[in-house]
């Protein structure tokens, strides 16, 4: 008669780590679902053309020697604009140290350009056409979604990769155990 | 209870609580399109009629699509198509592009044909759709694809009720 209650117990107890391990997810960093194999050169990297505010053409590779931030986003993607003030925190905060900030969006340039001003972003805004978003999905980002973050060490190979919002003390955190400052 | 099933309940419930529900899905399961031949005769008004195809998406719970960056193209472009009809859908208001339309859960959109006769053959509507995950990510544009077949024999405006087939129906 009393035969189910080891049965039930084990079950409860069950329950319970999946109730513990939901909320433990729940109180995590955004979600980060792994990126997908990165199928670029730095060499590529460097070389990938975009345009600037003014439609200068503007490569990666200008940045040598810093690790680099390479921020991919949309002015339509709320996400992405959520997180970009913590980037222009720690854009000042790292500017000295070695580390550029860049943001590449497939998107309209005139927006682009308004965005940057009014929310006073203070590392370059490019964007692109098509090769935005095929640069990004070559660098791991599969489902083709924003926004998509990729630290750079300073020759251009890729360290981190980061899918959805970037948390601003994470990154912190990632950009002083890369740099080790 | 079977002492066996109420384990195995149980560890499912602790099993589906702890799964990864904030892993964002693939945009096609995200949002699933299909496609239907429609053809309906209004009551309101008498002789009106609706001709076209219906494409209805299902949409994840906390996803969304934008209603006005919806593309739809369809091939072989020998079939002539209206511009397509879209509910007018929910607002989200985004502090900097402003008031967007959007779609949750479900919705149809009319493509109607703009010809009397149209060619029986499988046709491909090309779709190219944005959308998000509530709070956490977007999708860049992403192409969808679904096929039907208009059937022989299908006619449009002004075909007798009778002379309709039945959508899906086989070619004659």
């Amino acid at each position: 008669m009393k035969g189910w209650l080891p049965f039930a117990g084990i079950g409860l107890l069950a329950a319970l780590a999946g109730v513990a391990l939901w909320l433990a997810g729940r109180q995590a960093a955004p979600p980060a679902p792994p990126p997908g194999p990165v199928e670029v050169s730095a060499a590529a990297i460097q070389s990938a053309r975009f345009a600037d505010g003014d439609g200068n053409a503007r490569m990666l590779g200008q940045f040598a020697g810093k690790v680099l931030v390479v921020n991919f986003w949309a002015t339509w993607c709320t996400p992405c604009r959520e997180e970009m003030p913590g980037f222009v925190k720690l854009q000042s905060q790292w500017q000295g140290r070695g580390v550029q900030f860049v943001g590449i969006a497939q998107d309209d340039p005139a927006k682009v350009a308004a965005f940057g001003r009014e929310l006073g972003i203070n590392y370059p805004l490019w964007h692109g056409e098509a090769e935005v978003m095929d640069l990004s999905r070559r660098l791991g980002n599969r489902l083709g979604v924003l926004p998509h973050t990729v630290l750079l060490d300073p020759e251009g190979r890729v360290i981190d990769t980061r899918i959805g919002k970037f948390d601003e003390a994470t990154l912190d955190s990632r950009l002083s155990a890369i740099t080790g400052k | 209870m079977n002492p066996l099933l109420a384990f195995l309940a149980a560890s499912l419930a602790g099993a589906a609580l702890a799964a990864p529900a904030d892993k964002p899905l693939d945009p096609n399961l995200a949002f699933r399109p299909s496609a239907t031949l429609v053809y309906a005769r209004s009551t309101v008004g008498g002789s009106s009629e609706r001709h076209g195809i219906d494409i209805e998406y299902r949409i994840a719970p906390g996803y969304y699509l934008y209603r006005n960056r919806l593309r739809f193209q369809v091939s072989p472009a020998t079939l002539p198509m209206g511009d397509p009809e879209l509910p007018p859908g929910l607002e989200i208001d985004d502090p900097f592009v402003g008031k967007s339309p959007i779609f949750r859960e479900r919705v149809t959109i009319h493509l109607p044909f703009a010809a009397s006769v149209v060619q029986p053959g499988r046709y491909v509507v090309k779709i190219v759709a944005q959308g998000c995950a509530e709070d956490r990510l977007c999708y860049s544009p992403f192409p969808q694809e679904v096929a039907l077949t208009i059937p022989a024999g299908y006619r449009t405006f002004g075909a007798p009720p009778g002379a309709l087939p039945t959508p899906g129906s086989p070619p004659r």
